[in-house]
């Protein structure tokens, strides 16, 4: 079955494909996005219900292979560390994101020629800046301004509380003389624009009830659906089309809602499937231009898969730290180890954030993304009542480098409800992320010591917490070179000239912070350079 | 209350669950049996085939070890049948904290949580002000090759 051909044609309702859909709402183009999931209803948010922690381990897990529903894929992660982690629907990843906002540093965008590692960007921060910015304003985000790790600028509403934990921890740091700041959270500390502020519910990966966390489910889409912009759900995109003669795409085939195949034209084709349903998608649209997948001619989709792999260390403080009182992520966050020192035997750094506590059922089940539970009988009992109240603590959040091992391919066997195949996840830990994690740990414990805590806790092993693959990034990376990246400095596929990319899989590198306020002003900045370029769009 | 255990066993579960989460009598809060934790149990083995097997034969090897319900005999199981095991430690634990009364009872506020959340008072300006002051008297701490003053813009 085919349908009226559009002009644009967007492959994911997330968090990249509402905001480049809004920037090219002024174009007056036809517009239409595909979206494999539906709308979540006010009323089937977990955090409303009296049993919501159960949510976490079942429908509302933020990994597919947990939840299991019709609009996932599977994901194979038997090859990996980490398992990706994200959410299908309207929103996207930002339904069960954490909301924490901060930017990528000018040095993130400079690697290789500052610390010989990694990648340059084609685009710089300074480049970025008022893209970061307009997107901040519809997003609405809270913080404080005069942060002295990153160039001046100023959230539009005052902080998050940062509570007693992010005091005590802040006062740590003051203490050895080391960077903190408080988070910048896509999260309302005030009322605005008809959304209510957060009530400190801490139920952030359950998707926010309040409408308090910008998720593109309460930002961008209700803009986009009332200007007109259609979004059709539950419609899986198999395949984009190419025209073997133009080299151009041409649509793409979908399975819809009534369970059918459709063919949708397009005359421009954005892909917003995030770090690992972009390659998945790309590797299974293959023809005889393009036997290794779409716009593959480098062989780098699907390559240098980053994530942010994350430890944990907590401290056990005299008082209550009161952890389960306001947004799960974001209390404050030190940059003090961000920027490379040889001293320290690994290019690059890490972030220390400092999250607030889980709530019991998660701490007892091993904690968030992690599933070791705690010891059981009297030891529990000692643990829920003497430690658990009592913890603060930091995740150490690491920088990846760009291997091309570490990547994203199709599985050869396992495949979604409608046949297509799955990814499969080839990871390792590189030995400079591993170092620097470890110099993490010896840090965090340092400032928790500083801050009073009786004792740290940390887990004794090398390994990583299994559930962090938010943040997916890298696997369709941009680049001025067509041999060694996938999309221009404008996000334009170096193969198709009417193929754009505009999520995480374009990131050159992968910075130390959360990657969400990126990758929008990223496909800010590709719609920017749309209409900038929209005479000779295709030459 | 669902019939899915015979009373033996039922009462051997909820012995074995009282070891699991004991209580605290000082702060009133109850063991995994008196939070009629077997009940979630019975229930989630209802719903899922394969937890009833799980907890089938966890029950099962528990009947025939001779001697009271006490710790040893507890972790016996969990050395003899470490996968049954720990599948009935984590509905067990899911069960036990999935109740209002129980989290607030370790210090979690009761629920539902939206649209209530936690009162949390925000810091004042001033207090930012005085706890950021050593943070902000380091001045600039990243690097800025792309900006206006090159790399010594952060340094």
């Amino acid at each position: 079955m085919a349908n009226e051909p559009v002009d644009v044609l967007i492959v994911g309702a997330g968090a990249s494909g509402a905001a480049i859909a809004w920037s090219l709402l002024e174009t007056r183009m036809r517009i239409l996005c595909l979206e494999q999931g539906d709308h979540l209803a006010d009323k089937d948010f977990p955090s409303r219900r009296e049993d919501y922690e159960l949510a976490r381990y079942g429908e509302f897990s933020c990994d597919p292979n947990v939840r299991n529903l019709k609009q996932d894929y599977p994901i194979n992660s038997k090859d990996s560390c980490i398992t990706p982690v994200n959410w299908n629907g309207v929103g996207g990843s930002t339904i069960n994101f954490l909301g924490h906002w901060p930017r990528l540093r000018p040095s993130d965008f400079r690697t290789r020629s500052l610390d010989g590692v990694g990648e340059d960007w084609p685009v710089d921060y300074h480049t970025l800046a008022p893209f970061y910015d307009m997107n901040d304003a519809v997003t609405g985000v809270s913080g404080l301004g005069g942060n002295p790790a990153y160039p001046d600028y100023t959230p539009a509403l005052p902080p998050i509380p940062i509570g007693k934990l992010g005091q005590t921890l802040a006062k740590g740091c003051n203490e050895l003389g080391w960077h903190w700041w408080p988070s910048d959270v896509s999260i309302l500390s005030q009322d605005h624009d008809g959304r209510q502020k957060c009530v400190n519910a801490g139920t952030c990966d359950l998707g926010c009830a309040a409408g308090a966390k910008g998720g593109t489910n309460f930002t961008y889409w209700p803009m986009l659906e009332n200007a007109g912009v259609e979004l059709r759900t539950n419609s899986r995109v198999r395949e984009i089309l190419i025209d073997e003669d133009t080299g151009f795409a041409t649509g793409v085939l979908y399975h819809g809602a009534d369970g059918q195949l459709h063919e949708q034209k397009a005359e421009l084709v954005i892909v917003a499937c995030n770090g690992v349903g972009t390659p998945r998608l790309l590797l299974n649209s293959k023809s005889k231009l393009f036997p290794d997948g779409l716009a593959n001619r480098s062989g780098m989709v699907g390559k240098n898969l980053m994530f942010h792999p994350l430890t944990g260390v907590s401290g056990v403080f005299d008082e209550p730290m009161k952890g389960h009182e306001g947004p799960m992520a974001c209390s404050i966050l030190s940059q003090e180890f961000y920027e490379s020192d040889p001293a320290r035997g690994f290019a690059r750094g890490y972030g220390l954030h400092s999250g607030r506590s889980t709530t019991p059922m998660t701490y007892a089940l091993g904690g968030y993304g992690i599933d070791n539970p705690i010891p059981w009988g009297a030891e529990h009992r000692e643990i829920m009542d003497t430690v658990y109240p009592y913890l603060a603590g930091f995740t150490v959040v690491a920088e990846d480098l760009p291997e091309e091992h570490n990547c994203v391919t199709l599985d050869p066997e396992l495949t979604d409800s409608d046949g297509i195949p799955a990814p499969k996840i080839t990871y390792k830990l590189g030995d400079n992320t591993r170092a620097m994690l470890k110099h993490g740990e010896a840090r965090a414990a340092e400032i928790l010591m500083a801050a009073g805590a009786k004792r740290v806790l940390t887990k004794g092993t090398d390994d990583v917490w299994w559930r962090a693959g938010w943040h997916q990034m890298g696997t369709c990376r941009m680049g001025n070179d067509p041999e060694t990246s996938v999309v221009n400095g404008w996000g334009r596929s170096h193969d198709v000239k009417n193929l754009f990319i505009v999520d995480g899989s374009i990131f050159a590198t992968a910075g130390a912070v959360n990657p969400t306020s990126t990758i929008q002003a990223l496909a800010l900045y590709v719609g920017d350079s749309i209409k900038t370029n929209i005479a000779t769009l295709f030459d | 209350m669902t019939n899915l255990f015979s009373d033996p066993e039922r009462a051997l579960l909820d012995a074995i669950l009282a070891e699991l989460i004991p209580a605290n009598p000082d702060r009133r809060i109850p063991n995994a049996s008196e939070a009629e934790t077997a009940d979630y149990l019975a229930n989630q083995a209802l719903a899922n085939a394969g937890f009833q097997e799980q907890i089938r034969a966890f029950l099962s090897r528990a009947q025939s070890l001779a001697g009271e319900v006490n710790t040893d005999f507890v972790r016996q199981l969990e050395t003899e049948l470490p996968e049954e095991f720990s599948a009935v430690l984590t509905e067990t634990y899911k069960g036990y904290y999935s109740r209002p009364d129980i989290r607030a009872k370790v210090g979690v506020g009761a629920h539902p949580i939206h649209p209530d959340g936690y009162p949390v008072a925000r810091e004042t300006p001033e207090f930012m002000d005085q706890l950021t002051a050593p943070v902000r008297a380091r001045g600039p701490i990243y690097r800025d090759p792309t900006g206006p003053g090159g790399l010594n813009n952060g340094k």
